[in-house]
């Protein structure tokens, strides 16, 4: 039970590893980048978990009281929204890739290089 | 190289993660039982010297603002290029209808449908801005708060479609925002400093436990997140819904 989390956390990653390997489409191997990144969410947030605290949100409890690590959960808000904003960068460069090649199959897909 | 030869060099690869990870997960702390003491340290002093009492918030705006100036910006690159990348000349005017290629779907909407999604988008995006402005008090903030105001923008296109979307939802506006946000944070960044106070430092009165004003200049740039992240949604939903109108023809070639 102890080292549950962190073995999930490991196993997404690999998860996300065999997929984007295996991946046919480019959008797919996206979304494999995304469930190695849901592993670090995992990670974080064990490492800052402590039996019996409440959250670092001491509106309803006061100051004092046990609370899980704040720092881990901020880092884990960071995490997020950057993987947002990158997946939407990598969504945009699959749509130039489909307007220049007809295809987004990660084997066919060659460095680009200028058209004629 | 082939299917087989990745999923051959695959099978060393895990050996090596699976050994490396085994390592790790034995070495970690216990469960439960974190060794992190600067999360302790935030939670016992943070609610006293800054008067909120969202740690996460604390942690985030105020303790470690430089680390989220740096996100923030990592955030508007990330946005700048997606635009970069996807913007042709189409659509600007706003005047062309989308989503009438051959084989793509064009239903019509009931009048239900429209009404229940206008009054939602509107309770939605009042829910984001509560969501940010109560990034001190309770469970939320900028990043989460903008997000919610910025899906709102999504209820209204699948209510109105994309030609009366853009009507309400302009470029400019959202490119205004997302600007506007990332600048107030800079200059909430910059302004101690040419104070001779350290970048981000809390010069502002603290305000009250538990109110709306908590936190001095953590309201401020959760605030100023809270804009930029609406901004920055909104712009990429733009520019991805930009992406279903059919070409023009000439468009293709263009920027090659």
């Amino acid at each position: 039970m102890t080292v549950l989390a962190w073995c999930v956390a490991a196993w997404l990653l690999g998860m996300g590893v065999y997929g984007m390997v295996t991946s046919r489409n480019y959008v797919h191997l996206i979304g494999c980048l995304s469930v190695c990144q849901s592993g670090t969410y995992v990670l974080l947030l064990g490492i800052g978990f402590r039996w019996g605290a409440g959250p670092p949100i001491f509106y309803n409890h006061p100051p004092g009281t046990p609370a899980v690590d704040p720092v881990v959960q901020a880092l884990v808000l960071t995490d997020i929204v950057v993987g947002a904003a990158m997946t939407a960068l990598l969504l945009a460069i699959a749509l130039q890739v489909h307007k220049r090649r007809g295809t987004l199959d990660t084997q066919h897909l060659r460095p680009l290089r200028p058209t004629e | 190289m082939t299917q087989r030869w990745r999923l051959v060099l695959l099978i060393p690869a895990f050996l090596v993660l699976a050994t490396a990870a085994a390592a790790i997960i034995l070495g970690l702390p216990a469960f439960g039982h974190p060794l992190t003491h600067y999360g302790t340290a935030v939670n016992t002093l943070a609610p006293a010297l800054r008067n909120v009492s969202n740690m996460v918030a604390a942690v985030n705006f105020d303790i470690r603002g430089i680390d989220t100036l740096g996100e923030e910006s990592m955030l508007v690159c990330a946005v700048t290029a997606t635009v970069i990348l996807l913007r042709g000349h189409r659509g600007e005017d706003g005047s062309e209808r989308a989503g009438l290629i051959p084989g793509r779907a064009n239903a019509a909407r009931s009048d239900g449908m429209v009404l229940m999604c206008r009054l939602f988008a509107t309770v939605v995006f009042l829910f984001g801005v509560y969501v940010v402005l109560h990034g001190t008090i309770t469970p939320g903030g900028g990043f989460q708060g903008g997000a919610i105001a910025a899906s709102s923008f999504i209820l209204l296109y699948v209510g109105g479609g994309y030609q009366p979307w853009r009507c309400v939802l302009h470029s400019p506006v959202v490119v205004g925002l997302e600007g506007f946000g990332a600048l107030a944070f800079v200059l909430c960044a910059a302004v101690p400093l040419a104070f001779g106070y350290a970048a981000l430092q809390n010069v502002l009165p603290l305000g009250t436990w538990k109110d709306l004003y908590s936190g001095g200049l953590m309201v401020i740039v959760n605030i100023a997140v809270g804009v930029a992240v609406t901004g920055s949604f909104g712009v990429l939903l733009i520019e991805f819904m930009e992406e279903t109108r059919a070409p023009k023809g000439h468009d293709e070639k263009e920027g090659a």
